[in-house]
């Protein structure tokens, strides 16, 4: 430890503490001229020059080079090198810092026991002043025992440490540690890295800054032959409906890792906990494959299955877990004009039909005149080219302020009656032909709403085929949100909400008459967009993967996550539930206003139900782990300890090492800022020396003759 | 006698040279300093005789009692002192020094402010005695020239009072030329600060002596050039020749007072030698002391002539 300077040459500066003396021989004697009548007296009487030049007052002499040389000093700015402090029990008390990942690839073999007693022996070593802090990690991190250095809590926490179902993430550890170190008034600190040391931990640009005199120990722990594993990477589930019932056929992809002879591998499909199926695969060394299995038929809400591999090392990889519901169709109504040509939703139809998971339950109306019974069971209606009654209005009025959504395709024969004007997002105009050139195209679509957000990925649909040739005008109001335009910017596609559920405007017609979009191989995916956007059909997932959070109070995400109505499930009501997480764990969750977070920090199943029921088929969520941790490639522990350490660690004399040792020189300067403190003192020795001077000129002053005129 | 050498005295604060340096009027200041000073003696200065019988007036305390009328004493019982006209052949002239080092003063006074009023009040007393009053100022030429005449009481002070001290001074050469100017004896009052060697300051008076005129010299002195009171070390500058020199005066305090005092006694042990009157004056002290010895010696002279 000592005192160095960040900007040493400002030192050439400490020359000017000459300045007052100067000053003080040269301009305060031409300051202080008395005029006398006569020198005839003077002159004869014998002088010494060098009298003329004594400092008569030192101490003012020696406050003017003091404030001077100090401010010098604040300028080179000073600090108290800290880096070489020594490393080691012989440097005096440490901060120590051990951290263990916990990731589920520890579980390899006996790392994470060869972890612990590795940590158990850093916290042996300790000395009589020295702290220890215990960290695991994974995804997160998490201190278990905080700067102390009672053993035995340490040797209490150390037990507490598991494998736990999360990849590795060294940078929130790290920062911790850097945390914990910072706070700490202890001169040195050690940061004991205790991992398998996986390279997707790293992106080597986490931010992380020890302080200086601490120093990163990494000590791997990782089994020394590689290992062979398999792995689960994903499972698809396509259903399809024969004989009016879903069926669904789960294809599993599996991955090898390692090994060195191809080998056959049992790929085994649960339902329900119970073992339905098993289909061998051969794979080679670092090769992949799929199993499709035999198609089972889906009855159950939130029927459970899981994708099991035989056991190898690293097992969390070897089981992919899904949730399934029976999907339920989307009640569609098409109402098209009563005369209207029979083929007037034709395409529509089509489009609609064309489905293997029967997601659309289509039914059709040719009438002005919509009854109640028409709209039972109907979550979207299609008004295609149709004038429909003010009392039909009514009925749609109802049907979309208790969630419905309904579109108006406006083709030849599409009205909308006045008395329920309110309804549209705007005012309907007169048509106009696009006939000269090739016709209209659409030129912008709004890919932020959830109709066109499908699209806008390349090669995702492509409207700019379609060519429209004639259209109706719309003037939208204030309240109506403009989806889609045409390229002379009229309006194409428009929406208003409406309750709680929404109306859209297409202005020209559905089905092939005044445009070719029917004809486009992006008709299909938009009415079915359109379709389960009107009806408030959400895309289920059927996992998560751990580190994810769900909020229980967000219909959205329950709809997505539950595969079921999540009113159905009792999630929405706002009652007391309780997750019961993979491991057993029970997990209250007490009913509130706010959100009600659920994080999915293990892989299985988390059920939720309310406290003390026990229903059949309760709310799943099923949990898969995260895949980065599967793929075992190795960082260099001391790659990773150099990137995040106090530069000494660096080869000296590598660009590197210049730069780190600079970064680090200028933070110890920062946190320091004794140049502030320098500066400080040196105004208050100019103020004093100002304060004294002018007291002893003044005092000096008074005994001085003067000549007039 | 209620005036001493060393003091004021009492009721004469108003010849303190702080309180006339607030009189701008240099004849109302010498009026003023003139009677006020006159007022404290108790016998008339008033001198001259003349067989020109003029008035009587009663004896006032302090008229030569040589001068009371016996004979109307004798008639009258009372005592009248007899009035003649006053000699009017007096030549009286100030030789003013306007040499650069005239402008020294460490307080609210330099020596030509107080070698000014003195020679106004002096000037304005020998008005009152009916002589003639002239004025010479010089530096190291002659300056100025005021003939003695009876009408020049205004004249002399006026050019008092535009005097202003900025050349280097010297004796000899404007003393040789006065000498030839004032051809007819007179008392003549010189006044300066004599910064030249002792001998070379006799030898420029000598002429005037030598020509018959009654002289009196005044040495208007600085209290700080006679205490030297500097304490910090600084760089002196001669007022005349602009010359500098470092000094520190702690270390030559002593040297310059003895210096400065064997200056002093050598002039007047010289000027006693030559019959001439000389006083040191402190232009710290009131004018009064300047006043007196100008009366003594008018004194003596009138009785020597």
């Amino acid at each position: 430890m000592s005192l160095t300077f960040l900007v040493p040459l400002f030192l050439l500066g400490i020359a000017g503490v000459v300045v007052p003396i100067v000053v003080h021989l040269t301009r305060r004697q031409r300051r202080n001229v008395v005029h006398f009548p006569s020198l005839m007296f003077l002159e004869k009487i014998p002088y010494q020059e060098q009298r003329r030049r004594r400092i008569q007052h030192w101490f003012l002499l020696s406050l003017r080079a003091l404030a001077l040389a100090l401010l010098v000093f604040a300028f080179a700015r000073p600090f108290v090198d800290q880096s070489s402090l020594g490393l080691g029990a012989s440097s005096g008390p440490r901060e120590v810092v051990v951290l263990i990942d916990q990731s589920y690839s520890m579980a390899i073999g006996d790392q994470l026991d060869r972890a612990k007693e590795e940590a158990q022996r850093v916290f042996d070593q300790l000395g009589p002043l020295d702290r220890a802090s215990l960290v695991v990690f994974s995804r997160g991190a998490y201190v278990i025992a905080r700067s102390t250095s009672d053993r035995i809590r340490l040797r209490a926490a150390l037990d507490t440490v598991a494998v736990s179902s999360g990849a590795t993430r060294f940078g929130p550890a790290l920062k911790v540690a850097q945390t914990i170190l910072e706070e700490s008034n202890l001169p040195s600190g050690d940061v004991y890295l205790l991992s398998d040391f996986q390279r997707n931990g790293w992106n080597g640009d986490e931010g992380v800054r020890l302080p200086p005199g601490s120093r990163v120990i990494p000590i791997s722990v990782a089994e020394g032959s590689a290992i062979d594993n398999v792995m689960v990477t994903d499972v698809t589930l396509p259903r399809q409906i024969v004989a009016g019932r879903e069926r669904v056929t789960p294809t599993a992809r599996i991955v090898r890792r390692g090994g060195t002879a191809a080998r056959e591998i049992a790929v085994t499909l649960e339902l329900d906990g119970q073992q339905i199926q098993s289909r061998p695969l051969l794979l080679e060394p670092n090769a992949a494959g799929a199993v499709t299995f035999q198609p089972f038929t889906l009855s159950q809400p939130h029927t459970t299955g899981t994708v099991h591999l035989p056991e190898d090392p690293l097992l969390a990889d070897n089981s992919h877990h899904f949730v399934l519901s029976p999907g339920s169709a989307l009640g569609v109504l098409i109402v098209e004009g009563a005369g209207a040509a029979r083929d007037v939703s034709l395409y529509l139809r089509g489009a609609l039909d064309v489905s293997d998971d029967g997601r659309f339950d289509v039914r059709l109306r040719r009438a002005s005149a919509i009854r109640p019974v028409d709209l039972d069971g109907v979550a979207a209606v299609f008004l295609n080219d149709v004038q429909i009654d003010g009392g039909s209005a009514e009925r749609l009025r109802e049907f979309m302020e208790g969630g419905g959504g309904i579109l108006v395709a406006l083709g030849q024969d599409g009205g909308w009656p006045a008395s329920a004007a309110d309804l549209l997002p705007g005012t309907v105009g007169p048509m106009e032909d696009r006939v000269q050139g090739r016709g209209g195209r659409l030129g912008y679509l709004e890919y932020d709403h959830p109709v066109f957000e499908v699209f806008s990925g390349p090669r995702s649909g492509d409207f700019t085929g379609a060519r429209f040739y004639r259209a109706r005008r719309l003037q939208p109001t204030d309240s109506a949100t403009v989806l889609a335009r045409f390229d002379d910017g009229s309006v194409a596609l428009a929406e208003v909400g409406i309750g709680q559920g929404k109306v859209l405007v297409w202005m020209t017609s559905l089905d092939a008459f005044w445009n070719d979009l029917a004809l486009q191989p992006v008709y299909l995916p938009f009415v079915h967009r359109l379709a389960e956007y009107l009806g408030g059909r959400a895309e289920a997932v059927p996992w998560f993967v751990t580190g994810q959070v769900v909020d229980l109070a967000n219909p959205n995400a329950l709809e997505t996550a539950g595969l079921v109505s999540s009113r159905a499930a009792g999630l929405l009501d706002g009652l007391d539930q309780v997750a019961l997480t993979p491991s057993g764990a029970n997990r209250p969750m007490p009913a509130s206003d706010g959100p009600r977070y659920l994080p999915l920090d293990e892989h299985g199943f988390y059920t939720v139900r309310q406290p003390g029921s026990d229903p059949d088929r309760p709310f799943v969520i099923a949990v898969n782990v995260d895949l980065e941790e599967s793929n075992l490639t190795r960082i260099d522990p001391e790659e990773l300890a150099l990137q995040i350490e106090a530069p000494r660690a660096a080869t000296a004399g590598s660009a590197t090492f210049t730069v780190a040792a600079e970064l680090q020189r200028e933070d110890q300067e920062r946190r320091q800022s004794l140049w502030r403190w320098l500066l400080v003192v040196a105004l208050g020795l100019f103020i004093t020396e100002t304060a004294i001077s002018n007291w002893v000129s003044r005092r000096g002053s008074g005994a001085q003759g003067v000549a007039t005129g | 006698m209620a005036i001493s050498r060393s003091g004021t005295a009492a009721g004469t604060q108003f010849l303190d040279p702080a309180v006339l340096g607030r009189i701008g009027n240099l004849e109302l200041l010498a009026r003023t300093v003139v009677d006020g000073f006159l007022t404290g003696l108790h016998r008339s200065p008033y001198l001259g005789f003349s067989v020109d019988f003029a008035e009587h007036r009663p004896y006032m305390p302090g008229d030569d009692i040589r001068r009371i009328d016996w004979r109307l004493f004798a008639r009258t019982d009372r005592h009248y002192i007899k009035l003649f006209e006053a000699d009017t052949n007096t030549n009286f002239s100030v030789l003013l020094d306007l040499s650069a080092s005239m402008s020294y003063g460490s307080h609210s006074l330099t020596k030509l402010d107080y070698a000014r009023y003195l020679a106004a009040c002096l000037t304005f007393f020998s008005s009152r005695q009916r002589d003639r009053v002239g004025l010479v100022t010089f530096d190291h030429d002659v300056v100025d020239y005021v003939p003695p005449s009876m009408k020049h009481l205004d004249t002399v002070l006026h050019t008092l009072d535009r005097a202003h001290a900025g050349r280097p001074g010297n004796l000899e050469a404007p003393m040789l030329q006065i000498t030839e100017m004032l051809r007819r004896k007179g008392i003549l009052v010189v006044i300066s600060d004599f910064y030249e060697e002792p001998e070379a300051v006799l030898r420029a008076l000598g002429p005037l002596r030598a020509r018959g005129h009654d002289v009196i010299v005044f040495h208007v002195m600085d209290p700080y050039e006679l205490d030297f009171p500097f304490e910090e070390a600084s760089g002196f500058e001669d007022l005349e020749t602009g010359e500098q020199i470092p000094v520190i005066p702690t270390k030559l305090k002593g040297d310059y007072l003895q210096m400065i005092q064997a200056h002093l006694d050598a002039l007047e042990k010289g000027f006693a030698k030559n019959r001439i009157d000389y006083t040191l004056l402190n232009t710290s002290k009131p004018l009064d002391l300047a006043l007196f010895q100008y009366l003594l010696a008018r004194e003596r002279l009138s009785k020597t002539r």
